[in-house]
């Protein structure tokens, strides 16, 4: 489904990804953990296009979407939840969530039934349902983020990346956004999920890759990473 | 009594001018933070071409359609040449590009249309109008209602369409809106058209009141900026007020005091904004969320 090869990429002349690779295979979760500054935000930048890679190519499908516009890359199926959620603070919930299906309005991507899956998301999150009518900047920050996610699946996407959802979120609610993504997993929704909380991220996982300075050091199924002491080592971030 | 209604009416078709103008100059900083400082002559060149059309087909109504899009190429054109390489180096070069299409636009102007000022024919009788005692042009009154259509027609576009709503969302955040599948350099190029289109709407629907010329653009351009900074760039309904108050301001007082003053209040107004409300009346400052 999605392929990485060789990327490199970062900001500006300086690369923060020194040639990573890995596949997601359709129906599958695999997760990429590893500490801050690791790169795992960047890799997915450098996927969905929000940054150009300078290096390697990113395969969609088997098709090479290696540096086109976000866009175009979304209208292709493929949607990103990203770091710091980015929903629109000044839209309503409901609106928000139409933007999400945009690439379906304007018959760029098979138009479906819209209204049906927001009927759909708004039951897989609940609280969506209670709030439509609200400005989105007003919700909390766990509601926010389930915005987030819930945009992105209105896309009827191929695929999805998860960037941190439980970042600053209060335990309880890090424990629903899990249970949330254990659930689009039994649905057979393909995910790449990024994630600071590597034993829970591991829990939803087919396969996870550990990233250290830009580079894959350890990967394998993701029963097997949560057992391996090195790993441990690389979530708490001090090497070994 | 009658004197003051009569005042009042013509404040307000001119500020109702201004407040179009500076709608046009709010689309565009909501998409892109960049401004078409050629709006003026993008008004112009709106009042020239309805003029040459109507010379032609002799019907004013259906020299709107031809100036409406006699406008959008002119802003497809500012935004191509003049705007998006500014914005693609992160420069503020746009501001000088901007000027300088314009000067350019309102000298190719000058070359067809002539300096001279032109009379533009009135669709309607010239003849005032008594209404409530007051003797009111009809074309005033076509003034009002049309940059109130205009504007009400663009807004509900925005808060309906799922493309209005692509506008919304790429003058919130235009990362993430291009992660909604939005091509928001298109979205940026359609702010331009639509916002010289309406310059050029208003420049048709004031030419029968005034004069038209090359040069008619540059005063009401100025001044329909002072309206967007004193209604606020961010705020919709901002420019509808902030041009009733400069169109009266400038009216009653180029009746009482003098013509001679009549810019006065406005830009003394304008001033007293920027120096203690510097987002406008209406427009919200700026909370930056760490």
């Amino acid at each position: 489904m999605l392929t990485i090869d060789n990327l490199h990429a970062g900001y500006g002349c300086v690369d923060v990804l020194h040639g990573i690779s890995f596949s997601v295979p359709k129906a599958s979760v695999v997760c990429l953990i590893g500490s801050n500054g690791a790169g795992k935000t960047t890799t997915m930048r450098a996927i969905s296009g929000m940054i150009k890679p300078s290096r390697g190519a990113v395969l969609l499908d088997g098709q090479d979407i290696t540096g086109f516009d976000a866009y175009r890359i979304c209208r292709r199926g493929l949607a990103h939840s990203p770091e710091g959620r980015r929903i629109f603070a000044n839209l309503s919930v409901t609106d928000n969530l139409l933007l999400g299906a945009f690439p379906r309005f304007t018959g760029n991507r098979s138009k479906g039934d819209v209204q049906g899956d927001l009927e759909q998301a708004m039951e897989l999150f609940p609280r969506l349902r209670e709030r439509r009518q609200q400005l989105a900047g007003t919700l909390s920050g766990g509601e926010q983020q389930m915005l987030a996610m819930a945009r992105a699946l209105m896309l009827n996407p191929g695929m999805i990346l998860l960037d941190e959802p439980s970042m600053g979120l209060a335990p309880i609610l890090v424990e629903e956004v899990f249970r949330i993504i254990a659930d689009l997993r039994q649905r057979g929704v393909t995910m790449l999920l990024v994630e600071q909380f590597a034993a829970a991220a591991l829990s939803v996982s087919d396969y996870g890759y550990v990233l250290e300075n830009g580079r894959i050091s350890v990967h394998g199924p993701a029963e097997q990473l949560r057992d391996d002491p090195a790993v441990h080592a690389a979530y708490l971030g001090c090497g070994h | 009594m009658d004197m003051l209604l009569q005042i009042l009416f013509s404040g307000i078709a001119l500020g109702m001018i201004y407040a179009v103008i500076a709608f046009g100059y709010q689309l565009t900083f909501a998409t892109s933070g960049t401004l078409n400082f050629g709006q003026g002559e993008a008004l112009a060149i709106g009042a020239l071409i309805g003029l040459s059309v109507v010379d032609r087909i002799g019907n004013y109504w259906l020299t709107i359609p031809v100036v409406l899009l006699a406008g959008a190429i002119y802003g497809i054109g500012v935004e191509r040449l003049g705007v998006r390489p500014a914005l693609k180096a992160k420069s503020e070069g746009w501001i000088m590009a901007t000027i300088a299409l314009g000067i350019i636009m309102k000298n190719i102007a000058e070359n067809i249309w002539g300096r001279d000022d032109l009379k533009f024919p009135s669709p309607v009788s010239e003849a005032p109008l008594h209404l409530f005692g007051a003797s009111v042009l009809p074309m005033e009154i076509i003034v009002i209602v049309g940059a109130l259509a205009l504007m009400l027609a663009v807004e509900l576009f925005n808060r309906k369409s799922i493309y209005g709503k692509a506008i919304a969302a790429t003058a919130a955040d235009r990362e993430a809106a291009g992660l909604m599948g939005i091509n928001t350099g298109q979205v940026i190029t359609f702010s331009y058209a639509l916002s010289c289109a309406a310059a050029a709407f208003a420049g048709i629907l004031i030419a029968p009141l005034t004069l038209t010329g090359a040069s008619m653009g540059a005063a009401l351009g100025l001044k329909a900026f002072a309206v967007a900074i004193i209604g606020g760039l961010t705020s919709g309904l901002g420019v509808i007020i902030g041009g009733l108050i400069l169109g009266l301001a400038e009216t009653f007082t180029g009746f009482y005091l003098s013509t001679g003053y009549k810019d006065v209040p406005g830009l003394v107004l304008l001033l007293l904004v920027l120096a203690f409300k510097p987002a406008g009346l209406f427009g919200k400052t700026a909370i930056k969320k760490v």
